[in-house]
């Protein structure tokens, strides 16, 4: 479950952690990592490309600005276009999620 | 460095640095968090690089997101920049309300005007024609010395057979209907055909069929669509009806499509041609009377056609010499025929009504110009925000241009009106006139032009406007100074505009000059209180000649009998009306050179006709009742063009004279009287000889070739009514139609309308141009007084008169008024060469009409300038000294 994440995905846990404020790309990376208890290791091969593609969407914006540590970075922010993308991708997601796992809890085969 | 970032940095920031940058921030924390963790540098950097995969294709791929992005976001943010500038310049529009209606106003007329005409232009000239391969069909004269005529059944037959170079042939000839079923007997012009007429000039039918090639003696007719309208109210079962024409059962076989028609003068129905094509026709060489068409066959030109028609008919000279005298062929194309009469008029038309849209558009820049000035301190201040040069002259074109899309929509309305002022007042018989309209070919003219206009009268003061220098405008607290460069761009534009006046008021003058001229020309008789009506006699029941003689004589009589006619007569022909037929005379004891023998043009009238118009008698006697009768001696009269061509200074009275009869038994008729010259084809035309006949010694094919139709001349005054002539008529034959009733005035107005209407629409574009050019010299003294009223107040200060304050400006504009009215003059030089064909007996280069527009356009333009004057000279010097 490392590199197989699909688009959908990834983009909207990028989303969920921008909806606490700017980041750059390395720590959202981080955030997704710590929030999903080390078990989603994203790969910068697939985060960055996601990154632009929601720029390009308008979804997400960036500014050039410093890290805690002074050094220079890109940093992305959700657009008003992304929050609403947010919202409407995280409640078909959870409606996706629970049908899967009723799918899969099932106890007996369907009549 | 690879093409694409070339391209990459040429489009905005550099892409593909910043992703590089992203990166290493990446890479470098991730190291150290790696490194914080307990891996060794090299392991956690392999670590990373292993998360980027391939790392040079994950940032190919951003950069050309990245890419894509910076592209879609310049072009909304374009978008963006367009809707503010026009949002501004309404802003602006509505910020300066009575210059913005000035210039709308300008531009609206100017638009609308060039709009209008370029309608005609378009319905006229531009169009094609409507018939099916109308670029092949060739119209086929017979000349006659220099000038096109009509060809005789001979010439059409081996023109037909022995070229080659035509698909089809047909010929045509103008004749009158009386057609009496189906409601009020009705005069109508039609015109007999050859059957393969259609063929020619094909459209497809609106209902029916044409001829079939077997149908030259079938009594079976087609209609026109007007008439088919008019009488039957478009009824669509005419079509296997009988109709009564003159006095015969016609069959209905079809009706021509609406656009078949292209003026109202033209042909009503057609009937195929029967008698002129009988065997004992076909090697007639001698009389005149068709009009040949011919559809080219595909690929052959004009000149291969000439050249063939050319062979041919020099055939027929070597077989008939005589018949051939002076005689050739000529055939143009059927676009030059019908309409290159037009052509010149209306690009005349097209080219003044352009030079009002220039002077106009040089007064807008001139009012542009004097408004970006006093917003110099705007403009200033926006350019030290950061708003670019370029964005800036964008931002005052689109004003332009908003402009002038907003005068050119108000300038349809102009162009509506001015349309139907065109249509209903031009004169009739311009082929499609009727069908002007805004189009789609014509509201993409008035787009072009309104953009163009906006472009010229907005890219100098645009250009002029940005190049202010911030500082100096700062410093002077946003005050305007005198800015000599722009005052100098304002004075090219006048001095334009003033040439440009001239050229159109040279134009006019010369138009109205040549109007002037033809209305001096002696007519030759007296029109006033003379009422006209035309009669023809159906030849089914006027068959006999003695029959047609007695009835017009009857009705001669009833008319004389009608109060308040001090005078009636009738001819075939009276002056501008009838038909008109030619002969060679023979003079009995005289002979001439080939080609040199006398042709008259034959009026069969009756005694007093003469008298009626009162034509000058210049020798011997006029006709008399007595010259009538049955025993009485054949006796004529002829005109002084007659007489000097036939007799030269010789006496002609007592010579004697014949035509129409043949040469082993003719019959002479002896001169009795010259009369003076009328002009019978309008006061532009040359006089024709003349010879005139009593009605009562005409050979009987003189009447068949008039139809048995003429024209009686009322002379009488008030009580002369329209409705007592028809009943006079009536009462000799209630079945007669009875058409063209008109005053001999309104007859004459009509064979100058094309003339009055050319030099009306000159004249009005000349005034429009000589105003607005006024009011143009007006603004940029006017401006050139607010900008120096401190400098005339020093002036009065130290000791200057009023006179010298008005001189100083007056010489401002004298000096416009003169480079403008040079630079006219020679341009007017090289442009009214073009008005040669359309003038009358007036030089292009008429000294009088130059020195006279230059005076008017140099008078009026001083007058303009004496009102910023008077106001200079009231400047007080302490007002001016104060202001600053």
């Amino acid at each position: 479950m490392k590199s197989e994440l699909l688009h959908g995905t990834l983009e909207i846990m990028i989303l969920k952690t921008l909806s606490w404020g700017p980041m750059h790309g390395y720590g959202i990376r981080g955030w997704i990592e710590q929030l999903s208890g080390g078990a989603l290791q994203i790969e910068e091969g697939s985060l960055y490309p996601a990154l632009y593609r929601l720029e390009r969407k308008g979804w997400i914006e960036s500014e050039w600005g410093y890290s805690e540590k002074n050094r220079r970075a890109k940093y992305y922010s959700l657009s008003e276009e992304g929050r609403r993308e947010l919202r409407a991708g995280t409640r078909l997601w959870s409606g996706f999620a629970q049908a899967v796992g009723q799918v899969l809890s099932a106890k007996g085969q369907p009549v | 460095m690879p093409r694409w970032r070339r391209y990459l940095r040429f489009w905005g920031p550099d892409a593909a640095a910043d992703v590089d940058e992203e990166f290493r921030f990446h890479v470098e924390e991730r190291i150290e968090e790696l490194i914080a963790r307990g891996l060794d540098a090299r392991s956690a950097r392999e670590e990373v690089m292993r998360g980027f995969g391939d790392i040079e294709q994950v940032k190919w791929a951003c950069q050309v997101l990245a890419l894509e992005k910076e592209t879609a976001m310049r072009r909304s943010e374009w978008l963006d920049a367009l809707t503010q500038d026009v949002v501004l310049s309404f802003r602006q529009m509505r910020s300066n309300l009575s210059l913005t209606a000035a210039a709308m106003l300008t531009v609206a007329l100017g638009i609308g005007g060039t709009t209008a005409i370029f309608s005609v232009v378009n319905a006229v000239l531009l169009r094609p024609l409507p018939y099916q391969d109308a670029e092949r069909v060739v119209y086929i004269w017979e000349t006659f010395r220099e000038f096109d005529g009509r060809a005789s059944v001979g010439h059409f037959h081996d023109w037909t057979e022995q070229t080659g170079v035509f698909e089809a042939t047909a010929a045509w000839q103008a004749r009158t209907y009386n057609l009496t079923n189906d409601g009020d007997p009705m005069r109508i012009v039609g015109a007999r055909v050859t059957p393969r007429w259609f063929e020619v000039s094909f459209m497809t039918p609106e209902i029916g069929r044409y001829f079939q090639p077997d149908e030259l003696n079938a009594r079976v007719v087609v209609l026109s669509h007007g008439l088919w309208q008019e009488r039957y109210g478009g009824d669509r079962s005419i079509v296997g009806r009988d109709i009564i024409l003159n006095g015969e059962a016609h069959t209905v076989i079809g009706v021509t499509p609406a656009a078949y028609t292209l003026s109202e003068f033209e042909e009503r129905l057609w009937t195929p041609f029967p008698l002129v094509f009988a065997p004992a026709e076909r090697h007639n060489y001698g009389s005149h009377g068709l009009l040949v068409l011919g559809k080219l066959k595909p690929g052959i030109t004009l000149e291969r056609a000439q050249a063939e028609l050319h062979r041919v008919t020099e055939g027929i000279r070597a077989r008939q010499p005589d018949a051939m005298t002076a005689r050739g062929v000529r055939a143009e194309t059927m676009r030059a025929a019908l309409i290159g009469n037009w052509q010149t008029q209306l690009y005349v038309l097209l080219g003044a009504v352009s030079f009002v849209l220039l002077i106009a558009c040089g007064n807008v820049a001139s009012l542009l110009l004097a408004r970006a000035t006093t917003r110099r301190k705007e403009i200033a201040i926006r350019g030290a925000l950061g708003g670019g040069r370029g964005r800036l002259i964008r931002q005052l074109l689109t004003e332009s241009l908003v402009l002038a899309v907003a005068g050119g929509a108000a300038g349809m309305l102009v162009a509506s009106l001015g349309i139907r002022f065109l249509v209903g007042m031009g004169p009739s018989g311009v082929p499609r006139l009727q069908e002007a309209a805004l189009d789609a070919n014509v509201l993409g003219f008035a787009l072009a032009a309104t953009l163009l206009s906006g472009l010229i009268f907005g890219l100098a003061p645009a250009l002029r406007a940005t190049r202010t220098d911030l500082q100096s405008v700062l410093r002077e607290g946003g005050k305007t100074s005198r800015g000599s460069a722009r005052d100098r761009l304002r004075g090219v534009l006048v001095v334009t505009e003033i040439a440009v006046a001239l050229v159109l008021l040279v134009s006019a003058g010369l138009f109205i000059r040549s109007a002037l001229i033809v209305n001096r020309i002696p007519l030759g008789f007296t029109a006033d209180d003379v009422t006209m009506l035309r009669i023809a006699l159906p030849q089914d029941r006027y068959s006999e000649i003695a029959v047609v003689n007695q009835t017009f004589a009857r009705m001669l009589e009833r008319l004389r009998a009608v109060p308040g006619v001090e005078r009636v007569a009738f001819s075939t022909r009276v002056p501008l009306w009838g038909p008109s037929i030619d002969i060679g005379l023979t003079v009995q004891g005289k002979t001439f050179e080939d080609g040199q023998s006398p042709i008259a043009h034959v009026r069969l009238n009756s005694a007093e006709f003469l008298q009626t118009l009162q034509i000058p008698l210049k020798r011997g006697r006029l006709l008399t009742e007595s010259d009538l009768g049955a025993g009485a001696p054949s006796v004529v009269v002829i005109n002084e063009t007659l007489a000097r061509s036939a007799f030269g200074d010789a006496n002609p009275i007592g010579q004697r004279v014949y035509g129409w009869t043949s040469r082993e038994n003719p019959e002479w008729r002896e001169i009795v009287g010259v009369v003076g010259d009328v002009r019978a084809f309008g006061r532009e035309a040359d006089t024709p000889p003349e010879i005139f006949i009593p009605h009562t010694k005409a050979p009987g094919e003189a009447w068949t070739a008039f139809q048995r139709s003429v024209t009686f001349v009322v002379k009488g005054r008030g009580a002369v009514t329209p409705l007592a002539l028809r009943q006079a008529i009536a009462a000799v034959d209630p079945q007669l139609p009875l058409y063209d009733v008109q005053t001999m005035n309104e007859v004459l107005a009509q064979s100058t309308a094309v003339r009055r209407f050319n030099t009306m629409l000159l004249a009005l574009l000349g005034m429009t141009g000589l105003v607005l050019s006024a009011i143009g010299v007006y603004g940029v003294i006017a401006f050139f007084v607010t900008q120096r009223r401190h400098e005339i107040g020093v002036r009065l200060a130290l000791g200057a008169t009023t006179r010298n304050v008005v001189g100083l400006v007056l010489g401002q504009g004298a000096l416009l008024t003169g480079l403008g009215v040079l630079l006219g003059g020679g341009a007017a030089f090289a442009a009214t060469r073009v008005l040669d064909s359309l003038l009358f007996q007036v030089q292009p280069l008429d000294p009088v009409t130059y020195a006279a527009c230059a005076a008017l356009l140099a008078i009026v333009a001083l007058c303009a300038t004496l009102i910023p004057a008077r106001r200079a000279a009231r400047v007080h010097p302490v007002e001016s000294l104060n202001a600053s």
